[in-house]
């Protein structure tokens, strides 16, 4: 089983205060801890896991620059055979649509059974990149997957619905899955393990190499365009408790008693 | 007259609610901007469906196959490339769900129309279409506008709308023929799966003590286990804390998870998240307690408190105790 893992370092914005670029033209990232994309460690993990369990390799490709060496350096430590870099110079302000592009040309050319990718990414957040992707090779998809049983050159996986709820599907390989938090225990990484992929070489590959023209991503290219990007209107906020631990829990407590009679 | 379609969500039976928050949109599109809202079901048995839909829309396409009885991106993709060539809607909505996210990317590849998913807000700007998203965890919103295209497909996140209420008149119901699909299928449904059901049942409990990403380690959930047990309310988490499996799917609440109303909701270390926020809709009390003064959840609790979530637990359990 050969299987590409499309992968991205996303600014962790989770518990960061995030500000504005002046003009609104994007984020201050400077002050930002960045790092692999969370969806997309589990999707590194569950190819790693396939591997180990039928063989074959996992490589994994970035739309990047320089900066996110380490992210794919991290996934070889993980396990993963081999990585490629697609130089994101081309590539910047692209929309889905226009990183769907570069990676159809990568996945064209490697002759993979098996395409994952993270079911959303933690910026921009379009979970489109992987259906999309598909649709660009012809290949069935799946997103937001939980689990996946290989069965000959069929897969049966389970698909995240809402409420609890899973549905089970079989799809014929070559395909694109795209990979929901939880489907695995992605592995920890030592930096004992990271030094050992220290040397390990990281193509870069130009989008001439991938066989994509000139203009075919990029801000011009792209079908939804950014116009401009805002700090969220306040809405209505929290009374907020303050004082001392001690004070906020004996406040707590009272509305606990009043609201809910319990206590 | 251009048009706005909506795309019915049905599973198992039911129209979905998110439907409802969509129909409210396209209404909002006819009353701004002059579009024709009509709703599409797409299925097997789906009459039902368009009866209740012909209460809240003029207009509703029903496309009925044997072939349709369960989603697949492959069929419905199929059938509503063919409505788009021969109906040509300006603008066609799908919820953000786990039913629009497989199937508006895939349908704005095999039909050729620009497609932005997870959107908040949605209108007309001069001839062209304007979505808002939020991005960066909710930090940011996002105002984006599309290539010149004879039509767009938007996804929209739930909540963003309120739900409709019937028109107070009937529509019209019109069949559109499924086409001929290109087959072999190269995906097959083999039916659904329900969540384990688990030793507790967090719908029923009236007070619930739910933790987040703040708990940090699988050491630290005795101590928010006997907080729970001491204050006489039952644990429950957001999705963080079940992704690395240090509770239970049964105790997650959120729309991925189980929808909870309880009379008291205390969140600790959660930062709020829409999916998280959108399981405890019309619960009684809500009160948060986090780090992060601009954590979303801010903005949508009843008390706030900015504070590590430790030393409340610890406070907590010593008012308690005395």
């Amino acid at each position: 089983m050969e299987i590409l893992v499309c992968v991205k370092k996303v600014p962790d914005t989770a518990d960061a205060e995030v500000v504005l670029k002046p003009g609104g033209t994007g984020i201050k990232e400077d002050d930002l801890a960045s790092g692999i994309n969370e969806w997309d460690n589990y999707a590194v993990e569950e190819a790693i896991r396939i591997k180990e369990t039928h063989g074959g390799t996992v490589t994994v490709a970035t739309i990047g620059s320089a900066e996110s060496e380490d992210v794919l350096r991290r996934c070889l430590a993980m396990g993963a055979d081999n990585a490629i870099m697609i130089d994101d110079a081309a590539f910047k302000g692209a929309d889905p649509y226009g990183i769907a592009r570069g990676l159809r040309g990568l996945a064209g050319k490697g002759f993979y059974d098996l395409i994952l990718a993270g079911a959303q990414a933690g910026d921009d957040g379009f979970a489109m990149v992987g259906p999309v992707l598909a649709g660009y090779l012809g290949w069935p998809h799946a997103t937001l997957v939980t689990s996946i049983f290989l069965e000959g050159r069929m897969i049966k996986v389970t698909r995240e619905l809402e409420g609890g709820l899973e549905e089970m599907l079989k799809i014929e390989l070559p395909a694109v899955l795209t990979i929901q938090t939880g489907i695995n225990e992605p592995r920890y990484v030592s930096i004992m393990g990271i030094r050992k992929v220290r040397a390990k070489e990281i193509p870069v590959l130009d989008p001439a190499a991938i066989g994509l023209a000139p203009g075919e991503t990029g801000v011009n290219a792209n079908l939804v365009r950014r116009t401009g990007l805002a700090v969220p209107p306040a809405g209505k906020e929290a009374e907020m408790i303050k004082g001392t631990p001690a004070e906020i829990a004996r406040k707590i407590l009272d509305i606990v008693k009043e609201r809910g009679g319990v206590v | 007259m251009a048009k706005v379609f909506v795309v019915v969500e049905h599973r198992q039976g039911v129209i979905r609610d998110a439907t409802f928050e969509l129909i409210s949109l396209a209404r909002e599109l006819q009353s701004a901007s002059g579009l024709d809202p009509a709703a599409v079901v797409i299925g097997r048995g789906v009459k039902g469906f368009a009866q209740t839909l012909s209460k809240y829309l003029p207009r509703t396409i029903v496309v009925e196959s044997e072939t349709l009885a369960d989603f697949r991106y492959e069929t419905h993709a199929a059938v509503l490339k063919d409505i788009l060539e021969k109906e040509t809607p300006l603008v066609t909505l799908c919820p953000q769900s786990a039913f629009g996210m497989e199937l508006f990317p895939r349908l704005s590849v095999e039909s050729e129309r620009p497609c932005a998913t997870d959107c908040i807000k949605v209108g007309m700007e001069g001839a062209g279409l304007s979505v808002v998203r939020s991005i960066y965890n909710g930090k940011i919103h996002s105002r984006s506008t599309f290539a010149p295209s004879g039509g767009y497909l938007v996804t929209v996140r739930s909540g963003s709308y309120a739900p409709a209420a019937e028109a107070g008149s009937v529509g019209a119901v019109e069949d559109h023929p499924c086409p001929a699909f290109k087959a072999p299928f190269k995906t097959e449904f083999l039916g659904y799966r329900e969540a384990a059901v688990g030793a507790v049942d967090i719908s029923q409990s009236p007070f619930l003590v739910s933790i987040g990403r703040g708990i940090k380690d699988v050491e630290n959930i005795p101590k928010a286990q006997e907080l729970a047990d001491r204050l006489g309310a039952v644990l429950s988490c957001s999705r963080p804390v079940v992704d690395k499996k240090w509770l239970g799917k049964e105790r997650q609440v959120g729309t991925s998870g189980r929808t909870v109303k309880p009379k008291v909701y205390l969140a600790l270390g959660i930062s709020g998240a829409f999916q998280h926020l959108a399981g405890i809709k019309g619960s009684g009390v809500f009160i948060a307690v986090n780090r992060d003064a601009k954590a979303p959840i801010f903005a949508a609790a009843d008390y706030g408190v900015v504070e590590d979530m430790f030393k409340i637990i610890d406070a907590l359990k010593e008012q308690i105790g005395s």
